[in-house]
């Protein structure tokens, strides 16, 4: 345990010494935030609230996605891929540690740091243009606190599998770009789901995506509650444990067919 | 003596172009599928917008047809300049000047400026282009454009107009890079904020967001205004009538601009020592 604690803290300590990285990239995901938002509130135009959303909601939805791209790598993580293609992978599998808990911690420790650095003052920065809505009931935080963490293991998951995929070929990249853009589109990143059809939300719902950052906006903007708040962390841990044991399999596949370039 | 050194300037340059594509194609499938994701993205936001459109109807008084003729314009235009000046992606040229190798580039006795654009052609783009040539046609047919000679004659002029307007902005940014040596990602808010932005009618925008895109970055003459000759749409900025007329100018100045820029950077650049 003491060494994935070490990975953990490492990471996190790498992450916060990005300082310039850290601030542009702030800037960046606020300014698009503020594009996204105004597209929301002119596709509102005169309407009060859409499907349970209100105008205030919308703009915060697009504050709190922004606030997400960096604490789950929504735009793409590389990182396995990479140590796969430069040969460090060879390194981290002779590591005593469990290969897929080892990228965990390494993982957590980055977007903890990033959750502090980019997420938390993204919001901030974002109620100066807007008013936007903040969670204060106490069970209600409680169970964002749990939702957050919960999309972010399953999200991890979902991108180690990817990497994975550069176990089998030489060139992964294509596949991992059609794979973060396909979690865009199902997870509710583009457009809250509840904008979207109900037939395509039945189909979403059957992905592990909507798991990774709708159920944290339907939490935060209060539109879920209660009991039914309840069931979509479990759905969440559900996805989580299910993604996993895949993780395992393909990764005791991808161990036999595994050739180390470089060296 | 000038035309055969342009001649020759030419010849370079498709030479170094015909490299970087063979390049590219010795992995056909993979090439195939490079290109098919980098469609495949884009068409995915496009098919999420007409989704959310079956509950909005319309954005800021342009319908779902209108929309699609803004943003496939701009990608179909956005794809091609990010094909031919992928030399100048800021993040790529970066590299150039962290590891050194642009030092090696400056010994050679051809012009700098075609040598960074012959250093990268990334054919994937394709993907991007095809997909806005899909979105466009998609557009046109949907808002039922009114063809007169003059749209048929100025559409490619805007066309180009885009292409160099974005690719003026990846030089400025590789620019910068001579005194910042890492890419800064805030040019991204110029560049693929700009191409995002314009997707969109400008009037849906803030007054201080468009202002800034008005008068700093002139993308309102980019892809709004010209639109509104296209689709004969009402303006409720209250634009001048010749507005829709200005895009060639404002993209060729950006351009010039970025060039004056991007001659500075070079007599300023001193290496990174390694």
């Amino acid at each position: 345990m003491v060494s994935y604690w070490h990975v953990f803290k490492l990471s996190f300590q790498r992450q916060l010494t990005y300082r310039t990285a850290n601030i542009a990239g702030l800037l960046t995901n606020l300014f698009f935030g503020l594009l996204r938002a105004s597209v929301l509130i002119a596709l509102y135009g005169s309407r009060l609230e859409v499907n349970g959303i209100t105008l205030q909601g919308a703009v915060t939805y697009t504050g709190v996605t922004q606030a997400l791209i960096a604490y789950l790598s929504l735009f793409g993580w590389w990182d396995l891929m990479n140590s796969v293609y430069k040969g460090s992978v060879a390194v981290d599998l002779l590591k005593p540690m469990n290969y897929f808990s080892f990228w965990l911690a390494q993982d957590l420790g980055r977007s903890l740091a990033c959750f502090f650095l980019r997420g938390v003052p993204l919001l901030i920065g974002y109620a100066i243009f807007y008013p936007i809505y903040v969670p204060n009931k106490p069970d209600q935080l409680a169970v964002l606190g749990l939702a957050l963490i919960l999309s972010m293991l399953t999200s991890f998951a979902w991108r180690f599998l990817v990497n994975l995929a550069a176990f089998w070929t030489p060139n992964a990249q294509g596949i991992g770009r059609f794979a973060f853009g396909l979690s865009w589109f199902l997870s509710g990143f583009i457009m809250p789901l509840r904008f979207f059809p109900d037939w395509f939300v039945r189909i979403a719902n059957f992905t592990p995506f909507p798991s990774m950052i709708n159920t944290i906006i339907e939490i935060y903007l209060g539109v879920i509650r209660g009991p039914d708040s309840l069931q979509a962390l479990l759905i969440q841990a559900v996805w989580f444990m299910g993604l996993v044991l895949v993780c395992q399999l393909v990764l005791k596949a991808g161990l036999h067919t595994l050739v180390i370039q470089g060296g | 003596m000038i035309l055969p050194s342009i001649l020759n300037s030419i010849q370079i340059y498709l030479k170094l172009i015909s490299i970087q594509i063979r390049a590219q194609l010795q992995y056909p499938v993979s090439f195939v599928f490079d290109v098919l994701t980098q469609g495949i993205n884009a068409i995915l936001f496009f098919v999420a917008t007409v989704m959310i459109f079956q509950r909005f109807q319309s954005i800021g008084g342009w319908t779902l047809g209108e929309i699609a003729f803004l943003w496939g314009l701009i990608e179909m235009s956005f794809g091609t300049m990010d094909m031919i000046f992928s030399g100048f992606d800021p993040d790529s040229f970066s590299t150039h000047i962290q590891v050194g190798s642009f030092d090696q580039l400056l010994l050679r006795p051809i012009n700098i400026t075609l040598q960074v654009l012959g250093s990268k052609f990334v054919i994937r783009r394709l993907g991007r282009f095809i997909q806005g040539v899909i979105i466009f046609i998609i557009g046109v047919s949907l808002s039922q454009v009114n063809w007169t000679v003059g749209k048929i004659v100025y559409l490619p002029v805007v066309f180009i107009s885009q292409i160099l307007f974005f690719g003026g902005l990846f030089i400025l940014g590789s620019t910068i890079t001579f005194w910042t040596v890492q890419s800064v990602e805030t040019v991204n808010i110029l560049t693929y904020g700009g191409s995002e932005m314009t997707a969109y009618p400008m009037s849906i925008y803030p007054p201080w967001l468009r202002n800034f895109f008005t008068y700093i970055v002139p993308a309102l003459f980019l892809n709004y205004a010209p639109a509104l000759y296209f689709l004969n749409k009402p303006d409720p900025l209250h634009l001048p009538s010749f507005a829709p007329f200005l895009t060639p100018f404002t993209s060729i100045a950006l351009l010039m601009a970025a060039l004056l820029f991007w001659r500075i950077g070079i007599q300023h650049y001193q290496g990174t020592g390694s």
